[in-house]
């Protein structure tokens, strides 16, 4: 039969030495047996139970776990792996969230300007998307202008939007879109006072131009 | 640089262009679900702590 050193298996399995001796005190993985000497050697079973620490380790199990595992017939429990799967899930989620984080600040950094936190395309679609027409859109610009200008004018800002199109658009939304004349207006208007971020069909990259006649 | 907006007002102002709550519900539920971190982003926008977005977040996944 094959036999290991504790180096020799160590090695095989991109393990430390000290590794599997810690092993060795959990009770996670003994020897089978020692030399005359006293040293510890391993056998090809002992390889393949290591080899399914490492891949639970992989998953994500904690030593305590593999252990339980391992000793109560070797398959873990479903319900173990879903609460793995779902811990993986949440960390996914945070890491995202810091990679989103991280970009955004690295950004902020490159350019000195406060990074867009929705981009415009992205927003009026899912206004669109929740059924908001047109001229809904309108009529929130309109009384977002009224209640709260500078917190209109801010929330554009953080679009994505330039200080020359928020001002059309802050103009537009106390002019030609305003309520009460919105009406009247709208039919003379239509075309002059349609923004390209509100048409599905505009380019994505050019949200720039506020299409006219 | 400080927003002007609380999410008080912000529902307001939905809510005077005649948006239900039905449809603001419909629509974070798109947002959160289809663009998760633009989600995220508007929440934090809009001034809310983490928990209570966490919060937000969870109920409408």
């Amino acid at each position: 039969m094959k036999t290991y050193s504790i180096s020799k298996l160590a090695r095989a399995c991109g393990l430390s030495r000290s590794t599997l001796l810690y092993y060795d005190r959990l009770g996670l993985l003994k020897p089978s047996g020692r030399t005359g000497s006293g040293y510890r050697y391993y056998g090809e079973g002992e390889r393949r139970r290591l080899r399914r620490i490492g891949r639970f380790r992989l998953a994500g199990l904690t030593l305590k776990e593999i252990r339980g595992v391992l000793s109560s017939g070797g398959k873990p429990g479903t319900r173990l792996l879903e609460e793995r799967l779902r811990e993986t899930a949440d960390k996914i989620v945070g890491l995202k969230n810091q990679q989103r984080l991280l970009a955004g600040m690295l950004r902020q950094v490159a350019s000195g300007k406060r990074p867009p936190m929705v981009d415009v395309k992205l927003w009026v679609k899912m206004l669109q998307a929740a059924g908001m027409d047109e001229d809904g859109m309108h009529r929130w610009h309109s009384e977002f202008e009224r209640r709260a200008p500078e917190g209109h004018q801010e929330f554009l800002l953080s679009l994505g939007l330039s200080r020359q199109q928020v001002e059309e658009v802050r103009r537009l939304s106390r002019e030609a879109w305003s309520i009460g004349r919105a009406e009247a207006a709208s039919r003379r208007n239509r075309a002059r006072s349609r923004v390209s971020w509100h048409d599905s069909k505009a380019p994505i990259s050019q949200p720039k131009q506020l299409a006219g006649p | 640089m400080k927003n002007h907006v609380n999410v008080e007002e912000w529902v307001a102002m939905f809510e005077a262009i005649g948006l239900d709550e039905a449809r603001m519900h419909q629509w974070h539920k798109l947002f959160e679900t289809r663009h998760p971190d633009a989600h995220q982003g508007f929440l934090e926008w809009l001034g809310l702590g983490w928990e209570e977005i966490d919060r937000i977040r969870a109920k409408f996944r």
